[in-house]
């Protein structure tokens, strides 16, 4: 007997020892450690990783990455040798790419969630679909008679946008098989329909899920069922959720060991042991997704109708055309302002870096995320540069159909950019609402992006910022990039202020971070 | 205060003696790192194989890795599609291929210039589907009676129902599944998979007037009228686990019918466990195709693995267990008769898959067709 509490005891302190799952950066390598490359949407199971220490004798290092980003990585190679396996919501896209699936080598489901449509209460009551069958056509038909709102993530940035994308499209096409871009082309209009209905966009999924709590303005999300179950509107209720009776497409979270790893040993433990009925049970429990394996029924939760799954695209081609056509002409274009600093402290290669940023934002960055992320068609910028005093800037707006001009104006005047003088960051960033309060509100995604790489040494302070942003009616958010030496607090501060979130561009390069925030624009 | 802590650690013992029971059950199919399992037995030789992902179960099975020990052998396999295999995965580190067809193993055999290969054992395709499918597919003349106590999927009017481009909802009487899309088999991905490629071995024979295609013109009249069957699809898997998971957990909405082994759901219903429920059901495509599965020793110690697996009526039978169907018919009826599994006894409607470099062709023909972007013209 007091072998076996030793031997529990032993088993509870490697439980407790591996605790450390998440966030760091680029793990070293440990044999016994498997480190996995993975969505955010991944996050929540890293109480139940935790345990696998104990449970499977695997420790799990978490890294997270965007959904194209993570692609990108593996499919290029990047991958190898840094991670042993990755873990998104779904290997779809990430297997069009050519020469990504020779990466790959065992794939295990884990769970299941489908997209779908969550509403508040009040406006499922109002448009009977609290009750009854309802469609994508039924839904596209609300939404182009702006009979309710909706948010959605990014289908460049975000797996659930992605999804929905697809879902929508394939759902409103005449088509009964996968979309190809003649589809895509005839089936855009009712896309456009549609996404009018779209009034808030985010890079991922739980900034969504923040931003929606906030927004009494916005009647629901369109994002996987697990998020949807859990959240609560600004009113703090539960949302009614909306299976669309003519499919969607569901997110299958493949554990996935990279073909370069070694530890095919560790990889086969955990997936074995994510697959037991308790740990199926327990993820089901805590994260609201459905069980893969069918000795675990789902829950009451999940409801009893059959899901259809509509067919997802099986070209490159046409998932690429089908984001494009999103970005470019089918969503509400957007209003985006940068607020730059060119104070002297940014002289060398900081000014540089700021060059080389907004170049990529202008088609110079051919990778799969680079492409997505330039301005879009559409689009009105403006680049605002402050040292001691503001301005002047220059706005730009890129015609749709014919980018190239715009783009090469926009890189030419960020060349031109010259560092000298102080930092009077707040009334930089007050010209910039101000701009945008003196501008009619076209019902574009608007927002602010603030890039600095020192304290506020002219001008107004923050706290008068904060005075004057109390007195304006906004939601746009104030994106907020860290550079060299930024007065990180109050640069939380304002991203707190404003509804916005913080990129850290200290390590990674400002390229990445302008990249990231393009998700959320 | 300390009589808390007394709780409280009980509870915490609790919950690591349940860590414990699940390690302990998770042994049997771990990764054999601690072989005291065995029989007691000195060091084992490591034989690795990369293998079709649908014998994974059966690699993994305790009483399999049991029976091997007893040999000296601990088996130790990789999955992947048996086409990738055959063409993309580096088989250095490996000392046999285990892919799940014959054309596979063959291309393998010859590449490598290996003098005997193993067939312990087969699989019929079948389709995995659900009985409201059933009875609308029957309504519309695509489903029938065998006359041998099964029924069957009869590709011929299923290729002029998919060249009409019917969908679910246009199917005269069917209340019971009513999806906008189109009337398709799932299957994995004909790149890179054999379950595909096995059932374009059987459409491709009817597609070429119920004869092997055995010529190069045969092979482009033929896949212009299959292609279709993978391509509208949309994306598909890899591996052929993958679809047939979706089957068993997801159900109708997901996957109304999927191309399978037949293994993959014998092994199920013969070991209990509920995972196919009542409404589910398994007919067979006629004509089908047999996939023989087929192990290629790469090195001296990995023929000892083929020929156990051949030879030794103890691997048969738990073959048997796995769904597999072995030399000898009586064992896979046994179990069948046992778990009342309605799984026929022998298939009267087989044909042979296309010779290798025809298959490839096939297959080959319908990746131009993705790569090229545009729709097959049908």
């Amino acid at each position: 007997m007091r072998r076996a509490v030793t031997a529990a005891l032993a088993l509870l302190l490697a439980a407790t020892g591996a605790c450390s799952g998440g966030g760091a950066e680029s793990p070293p390598d440990d044999p016994a450690v498997l480190r996995v490359l993975a969505g955010s949407e991944i996050k929540d199971l890293e109480p139940l990783l935790a345990k696998a220490a104990g449970a499977a004798g695997v420790k799990v290092s978490l890294s997270y990455t965007g959904t194209l980003d993570g692609a990108e990585q593996v499919a290029s190679g990047a991958a190898d040798g840094r991670y042993d396996a990755v873990w998104f919501s779904s290997n779809r896209y990430l297997s069009l790419i050519d020469g990504a699936t020779a990466r790959l080598s065992t794939q295990t489901k884990i769970m299941v969630s489908p997209v779908v449509l969550g509403l508040t209460r009040a406006k499922a009551r109002e448009l009977h679909w609290d009750t009854g069958e309802v469609t994508w056509t039924d839904i596209a038909e609300a939404a182009a008679g702006h009979r309710f709102t909706f948010g959605m993530t990014n289908p460049a940035s975000s797996n659930s946008g992605f999804s929905a994308l697809v879902g929508v499209a394939a759902a409103l096409s005449d088509a009964g098989e996968a979309l190809d871009q003649a589809q895509i082309t005839a089936v855009t209009p009712k896309l456009t329909g549609f996404f009018a209905a779209q009034t808030l966009t985010a890079g991922s999924s739980g900034w969504l899920a923040d931003a929606f709590r906030r927004r009494a303005d916005v009647d629901g999300l369109i994002n996987y069922e697990s998020v949807l179950l859990g959240l609560r509107s600004a009113g703090g209720e539960p949302l009614t959720l909306v299976y669309p009776a003519d499919g969607v497409v569901t997110a299958d979270y493949p554990l996935t060991l990279l073909a370069s790893s070694p530890k095919k040993a560790q990889y086969g433990k955990l997936a074995a042991w994510l697959r037991t009925p308790a740990a199926q049970r327990e993820i089901m429990t805590t994260t609201a997704r459905r069980p893969i394996v069918p000795e675990v029924p789902p829950d009451a939760r999940f409801g009893t109708a059959p899901l259809l799954e509509l067919p997802f695209p099986n070209r490159r081609s046409a998932a690429d055309a089908l984001i494009s056509a999103y970005l470019n002409k089918v969503r509400r274009p957007s209003r985006t302002l940068f607020v730059l600093d060119t104070s002297g402290s940014m002289e060398g290669d900081r000014i540089a870096a700021l060059r080389a940023a907004l170049a990529t934002l202008t088609g110079a960055d051919t990778s799969v995320s680079g492409r997505f992320s330039r301005f879009r068609d559409r689009e009105t910028v403006t680049l605002l540069p402050f040292n001691t005093g503001t301005g002047p800037g220059s706005t730009f707006t890129v015609p749709e159909g014919d980018p190239a001009p715009v783009l090469a104006r926009i890189r030419a005047y960020g060349d031109g950019l010259e560092a000298g003088g102080g930092t009077a960051i707040y009334d930089g960033l007050r010209a910039a609402y101000q701009t945008l309060g003196s501008e009619q509100d076209g019902g574009s995604f608007t927002s602010v992006v603030l890039m600095t790489d020192g304290e506020n040494t002219d001008g107004s302070s923050y706290e008068d910022f904060a005075a004057f942003h109390r007195t304006l009616n906004t939601h746009v958010p104030t994106f907020v990039v860290l550079f060299g030496d930024s007065d990180v607090s109050e640069m939380r501060q304002v991203s707190d202020l404003t509804g916005g979130a913080v990129f850290d561009a200290r390590q990674a390069s400002l390229a990445s971070a302008f990249k990231e925030i393009r998700g959320y624009q | 205060m300390k009589r808390w802590i007394g709780v409280g650690l009980a509870l915490l013992l609790g919950v690591a003696v349940v860590l414990a029971l699940v390690l302990g059950d998770d042994r049997g199919d771990g990764d054999g790192q601690g072989d005291g399992r065995g029989d007691g037995q000195g060091a084992l030789t490591t034989v690795r194989g990369v293998i079709g992902s649908e014998k994974k179960p059966f690699f993994d099975d305790a009483a399999v890795r049991a029976a091997f020990a007893r040999h000296g052998l601990r088996v130790e396999v990789d999955t992947a599609g048996s086409r990738e295999i055959a063409s993309t995965v580096d088989l250095r580190p490996y000392d046999f291929a285990f892919p799940s067809s014959v054309p596979a193993a063959e291309k393998i055999r010859q590449t490598r210039k290996i003098a005997r290969t193993y067939s312990p054992f087969y699989s019929p395709m079948a389709v995995a589907t659900f009985q409201p499918i059933v009875d609308v597919l029957a309504k519309a003349g695509v489903v029938r009676d065998s006359g041998s106590g099964y029924q069957v999927l009869d590709l011929r009017r299923f290729l002029d129902l998919v060249a009409r481009g019917t969908r679910w909802d246009a199917l005269p009487g069917n209340t019971a599944y009513r999806a906008r899309k189109r009337v398709l088999l799932t299957t994995t991905d004909v790149r890179t998979s054999n379950s595909a490629a096995m059932y374009l071995a059987a459409t491709s024979y009817v597609a070429n007037g119920d004869d092997v295609v055995s010529s190069r013109e045969q092979v482009a009249a033929a896949a212009a009228k299959i292609a279709p069957l993978f391509l509208d699809q949309g994306y598909s898997e890899s591996s052929t686990e993958a679809p047939f998971e979706d089957y068993l957990a997801l159900g109708i909405g997901k996957t109304p019918m999927v191309v399978i082994y037949e293994a993959q759901y014998a092994a199920r219903l013969f070991a209990g466990g509920g995972a196919v429920r009542p409404d589910m059901r398994l007919i067979y495509p006629a004509p089908t195709v047999l996939s023989k599965h087929t192990l290629v020793p790469l090195t001296a110690r990995a023929a000892e693995v083929g020929r156990l697996l051949q030879e030794d009526p103890e691997f048969a039978r738990l073959a048997a267990r796995h769904g597999f169907r072995t030399a000898d018919p009586g064992v896979f009826a046994d179990l069948a008769a046992k778990a009342k599994a309605p799984v026929p006894g022998s298939l009267v409607d087989v044909v042979e898959p296309p010779a290798y470099d025809r298959l490839e062709e096939l297959v080959a023909t319908i990746e131009r067709r993705y790569l090229a972007g545009a729709k097959p013209s049908s």
